[in-house]
């Protein structure tokens, strides 16, 4: 298990391939860096410059391919391909989505909403326990960006989630943004769900950018769509400082994966983020000191 | 109430083959959540599309955007990846586009796309340490004849019936012909990359013959009699020094074991 000594402690951004020759040639101040082990996979010279940047900075191994919501179960190959990886680069985190996106052998290239149920609990909790086994560490899950919703839900996805740390003993990743996104489009309360999700178990927190959209579902509303092509919007910043002040602060990292602007401005988002940490921290023990 | 099974089973029929029969009383999301089901298959669709428009950009240069486009939109609904690394997904696309109505203008299409499918593979290979000619010339001449020679990775040996390694260099290097001269031609080509870089090379045939047939496994001994077959000329004995001394053998096995 990841042990505290080595958790990064500034905010960090995630690398994209496109980068990746600059990061290894400036080696900018950064708190820690993030991927996709997709990316890597079938790129041995990527995979060359990403063991050469884990000697200098925290990794974090961020799958999309994972599909620990398919019925028809894990791709055992693929999770052997991300342990090879993992083993190799010996990340502070290895995370994944509560989706799915393999059905019947095919991969759908999309993170796919969930039944918040029984049956997909008890399936879910089963792939974490092989995921985890498999990996010979705790696994993060990150709550998804919703869009859509089943009849078959019985429970909400905060309860879902902690329902699973209970079950697996995971941990989460709160993709504070997500949690935006889901709760414009479906229509619930984003302070009460960050509220009542299990705060010890978060261990890591996502902020990205969304894209406005007229709601063909709702003609006239407004849909967000998780682009991960934008600065971060001021809601989710003012929704951040709250998970803050709710989880104490969590290594948080920093997600733009379209349009990808220069490694500069990533870095000034992440330079950002610690600011509202450091602020919110502060306003913190001055109310604290204050009772 | 449906299972999980049955709901995966619709929602993937909505994102890849459009079908909303299933899907659509088990949803909920604004007035009429199939309408939001459009993300998912717009996500589906859009990013598979520029994955592949990513990995065959040369032959966009050839075959124009809207043609390649549209194929490719044909191509991820009808054989969605298998796997979760999308770089590997395409490798029968060269196939797909050259079956496509239109595609008979260009005749060599396929062969192109295919070499391009190739050197994006290449291009991000990293090289092993090579056998020296000195490690090689310590094993007798005897034992070697049914050596079988392992190469580097970032190896490929195509055999094409257009000269379109001309074709691509002219797209690498931006080149606009005025005029350019194109019939079929065979071409042994060894396109050779690592760490962001790639070269191609024309080889003669039973050179060409040669180096394949190590590439796929054979023995010294096979692969030079299949050289031979084709130029009873050719010199096993140089051909396998040049292809030690290009750094191209990364080890040497017995026929059935591992490193000798
Ligand atoms: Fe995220």
């Amino acid at each position: 298990m990841t042990s505290i000594s080595r958790l990064p402690s500034g905010a960090g951004v995630g690398l994209r391939l496109p980068q990746i020759a600059e990061v290894v040639a400036t080696r900018p101040s950064v708190g820690w860096l993030e991927i996709h082990p997709e990316n890597f996979l079938a790129n041995p010279h990527a995979t060359e410059l990403l063991t050469e940047l884990s000697q200098h900075y925290f990794i974090s191994v961020h799958s999309v391919g994972i599909s620990i919501g398919s019925v028809g179960g894990i791709d055992r190959l693929h999770l052997k391909r991300v342990r090879a990886l993992v083993d190799r680069i010996n990340p502070v985190f290895v995370s994944g989505h509560l989706a799915w996106s393999t059905y019947g052998g095919e991969y759908l290239n999309d993170l796919l909403p969930l039944p918040y149920n029984l049956e997909a609990l008890r399936l879910i909790e089963a792939h974490v326990r092989e995921v985890q086994e498999t990996l010979g560490r705790r696994y993060l899950i990150e709550n998804p960006s919703s869009y859509i919703g089943f009849r078959t839900s019985m429970m909400s996805e905060a309860e879902f989630l902690s329902e699973l740390v209970g079950r697996t003993g995971c941990q989460l990743l709160c993709d504070v943004s997500n949690a935006y996104i889901s709760a414009q489009n479906m229509g619930y309360d984003v302070y009460q769900y960050i509220d009542s999700l299990p705060a010890d178990a978060i261990g890591e927190v996502h902020l990205g950018g969304f894209t406005v959209e007229e709601d063909e579902a709702s003609p006239g509303a407004e849909l967000l769509i998780d682009t991960h092509a934008a600065a971060i919007a001021e809601p989710v910043w003012n929704l951040y400082a709250h998970a803050i002040r709710r989880f104490g602060a969590r290594p948080t990292l920093i997600e733009w994966d379209n349009n990808i602007p220069l490694f500069a401005a990533l870095l000034a988002e992440a330079a950002h983020a610690d600011e509202v940490v450091a602020g919110t921290m502060a306003l913190e023990a001055r109310c604290a000191d204050a009772c | 109430m449906p299972t999980l099974a049955e709901t995966q089973k619709f929602f993937r029929n909505a994102v890849v083959g459009d079908e909303m029969a299933g899907i659509q009383s088990l949803i909920v999301g604004g007035r009429d959540a199939s309408k939001r089901l459009e993300i998912h298959r717009r996500n589906y669709e859009t990013s598979l599309v520029t994955a592949l428009l990513g990995k065959f950009p040369a032959t966009v240069w050839l075959a124009g955007t809207p043609f390649v486009s549209e194929a490719a939109r044909h191509f991820v609904c009808e054989h969605p990846p298998h796997a979760p690394c999308i770089a590997e997904y395409g490798e029968r696309f060269p196939g797909f586009l050259s079956a496509c109505p239109g595609a008979e203008r260009v005749p060599y299409l396929r062969e192109f796309a295919e070499l391009e499918w190739h050197v994006g593979h290449i291009a991000v290979a990293v090289d092993q340490p090579p056998v020296s000619l000195q490690e090689f010339s310590a094993i007798n001449d005897e034992a070697l004849l049914n050596m079988v020679l392992a190469l580097q990775p970032g190896v490929r040996y195509l055999h094409m019936s257009w000269p379109i390694d001309e074709l691509m260099k002219l797209y690498l290097t931006e080149t606009a012909a005025d005029s350019f001269e194109f019939s079929p031609a065979d071409a042994w080509i060894q396109a050779r990359g690592a760490r962001g870089e790639f070269h191609m090379d024309r080889l003669d045939a039973s050179e060409f013959i040669f180096r394949k047939s190590i590439s796929e496994g054979q023995a010294i001994v096979g692969a030079a009699e299949r050289a031979l077959d084709a130029d009873p000329t050719f010199d096993p004995g140089r051909a396998l020094v040049r292809v030690v001394a290009e750094g191209l053998v990364t080890a040497i096995m017995s026929g059935s074991e591992g490193d000798k």
